[in-house]
């Protein structure tokens, strides 16, 4: 019934030529109007990266934003209340992007294998010393171990006004153990944790620039 | 009836049609999704969906030909289709009430779906503890900005979209006494220290941050959460001559700005702003936690609303899932950094948003009537029977 009966040619143009109209140009108008002053610096730049600028102009990046589509989680909510600790990490450990939860974040390469280095902070003591040095001895795949054993396996090390407990563990499992080098501190209500993994041998090899590290670690 | 209509009406009502459009749909989707490699979801949205044809380039020219349906074209079509079945095929009676409410509701939503894709409009508007802005920024596109500064009680603004700067040519506008030629326009850039003459092949600016820094072409990104950054070289022609050559950019902190005729000029290239006859300023941002973890808990922004026209000057606050409606706009806490005390808001102007709610309620109702007819139908059988 309904057969081969296309819509008769001019009608079909018609369609074609309003739905290019319809779909056309709005983007290209030059507007003019009147605008209330700035009361900052006219232009605010998105962030970016950019080399060096003249040193008459002002710093570029106005806080890192990501337009479109990031949850607020991304943002950099304090993972702990109250001021930061900073540090000076060694020219050849690449800080990595953070995450909500991280408050730094470093990648430590070397010999072919990379180690990671997290900062965390959270407020309280979050269980214990003890508790947490036995959560890591489970990270690296070795039993718990009694508080004694514990505090006899601990190195104590003095920076900048903080006082470090300082654990090194090597893991039993899997092809290449698993090194882990963790220092826990207190600062302001908080507990924060300095905490290298990677392969056994880089590890190792890197402790002694991690126990500098943990030196140049200090209070605002 | 007319040979001619009924051509028509038999076209429209098939659904020989129904099926075409979908097999169309399918394809379109495919295509697109291949594409999403190159193009990226922005991009893709609005080469295939967001248009009534699919544009190809010819190679080595400027000429754009329609080569495929586009998303509003099907879409449109398959509405027409739905709508034209439906009066054509269902006779009105009551008992069937439910049901054409049921189908009408449907119907709005989907038309209510293209209105708001044709007609929303988002941009953000990003405020600092203290700060008062008037204005909102698009999310991904740049103007520059012609401003006169010369009156201290307000600016006035010639805005310059991008898709115009593109063209690279000159532009004149009645508000300006001079004309604006694009020399060069590059849509993503980035800057660095150096001498200019030492780029060659492109033109060199002897005014402002352009006569010190060298400005690198980059590829287009079309990363999702990265924007580009254009740049281009602009030169300002009065009828006495040139004033010069500038390099704009959004990258550039400083203003820029020359005189003319006894008026203050600054250029800019910023992302684009709309301007409302109202303002915000955000007094106070709250990040809360749930007690003892770091999961959020609520993200609110306390901001004082001003409204000359509407004699409105009250406080607000923004919170998640609790928007300002003002002005035929929609402020939803999009974004916050609690330490830094920046709070960023994603404004909406999107005159159909009733529509899905009123398409959910016809539904539902037609749903009800139609459940509810056929119940007491079943009940009245049944105890009809149950008498026999």
């Amino acid at each position: 019934m309904l057969g081969s009966e296309m819509l008769s040619r001019p009608y079909l143009s018609v369609l074609i030529v309003a739905s290019l109209v319809i779909s056309g140009c709005k983007d290209r108008q030059i507007t003019a109007y009147r605008a209330p002053k700035d009361p900052a610096p006219a232009v605010m730049p998105p962030s970016s990266g950019q080399a060096g600028l003249p040193a008459d102009h002002p710093p570029i990046g106005g806080g890192a934003m990501p337009p479109g589509g990031s949850n607020m989680a991304n943002t950099a909510v304090p993972t702990a209340g109250g001021s930061d600790l900073a540090w000076t990490a060694p020219a050849s450990w690449t800080p990595k992007a953070g995450s909500a939860m991280r408050k730094g974040s470093f990648s430590v390469k070397g010999a072919g294998a990379e180690a990671d280095l997290s900062i965390t902070a959270f407020p309280g003591d979050t269980g214990g010393l003890h508790a947490n040095l036995n959560r890591w001895r489970g990270q690296v795949g070795l039993p718990p171990a009694s508080p004694a054993e514990l505090d006899a396996a601990l190195q104590h090390v003095d920076g900048q006004g903080l006082h470090f407990e300082v654990i090194d563990l090597v893991g039993t499992g899997g092809n290449a153990p698993t090194r882990l080098l963790g220092a826990i501190t207190n600062y302001n209500g908080n507990s924060w944790f300095f905490k290298l993994t990677g392969p056994d041998a880089l590890v190792a090899g890197e402790k002694p620039a991690f126990l500098a590290f943990l030196q140049t670690v200090k209070t605002p | 009836m007319n040979e001619l209509v009924r051509q028509f009406r038999n076209f429209f009502v098939s659904l020989q049609l129904t099926v075409v459009l979908l097999i169309l749909s399918l394809l379109i989707v495919f295509v697109a999704t291949l594409d999403q490699v190159n193009l990226g979801i922005w991009a893709v949205q609005e080469k295939y969906f967001r248009s009534f044809f699919v544009l190809w380039r010819v190679p080595g020219s400027d000429v754009q030909l329609p080569v495929f349906p586009g998303g509003y074209f099907i879409g449109t079509l398959l509405l027409i289709n739905l709508v034209a079945a439906h009066i054509y095929r269902f006779a009105f009676t009551w008992k069937k009430f439910g049901i054409q409410l049921a189908h009408a509701g449907l119907i709005l939503l989907l038309v209510g779906e293209l209105l708001t894709g044709l007609l929303q409009q988002d941009s953000s508007m990003r405020l600092e503890e203290g700060q008062t802005k008037s204005y909102s920024e698009s999310f991904r596109n740049f103007e520059l900005a012609l401003i006169d500064r010369t009156d201290p009680a307000f600016d006035e603004v010639v805005a310059i979209p991008e898709a115009v700067l593109g063209d690279e040519g000159t532009v004149q506008h009645p508000k300006l006494p001079f004309q604006v030629k694009v020399k060069a326009y590059y849509g993503n850039a980035t800057m660095q220290m150096g001498d200019p003459a030492a780029r060659p092949g492109m033109p060199v600016a002897n005014q402002g941050l352009g006569s010190r820094v060298q400005v690198i072409p980059l590829a287009l990104t079309y990363k999702p959460d990265e924007i580009n950054q254009p740049a281009a070289f602009v030169e300002i022609i009065t009828s006495e001559g040139t004033l010069g050559t500038w390099v704009v950019s959004p990258l550039i902190g400083m203003a820029q700005s020359f005189n003319y005729q006894g008026h203050q000029w600054e250029l800019a290239l910023r992302l684009q702003r709309h301007y409302q006859p109202f303002s915000l300023n955000l007094l106070k941002v709250t990040h809360e936690v749930y007690p003892g973890t770091e999961i959020p808990k609520n993200f609110a922004s306390r901001v004082r609303l001003k409204d000359e026209a509407g004699h409105d000057d009250r406080e607000v606050v923004i919170y998640m899932n609790n928007p300002l409606r003002h002005g035929g706009l929609t402020f939803y806490q999009y974004q916050m950094n609690a330490a830094g005390k920046m709070s960023a808001f994603q404004v909406v102007r999107n005159p159909g948003w009733l529509l899905p709610y009123i398409a959910c309620i016809m539904m539902g109702i037609g749903l009800l009537i139609q459940f509810g007819l056929s119940l007491t139908s079943f009940i009245r059988k049944r105890s009809a029977a149950a008498q026999a």
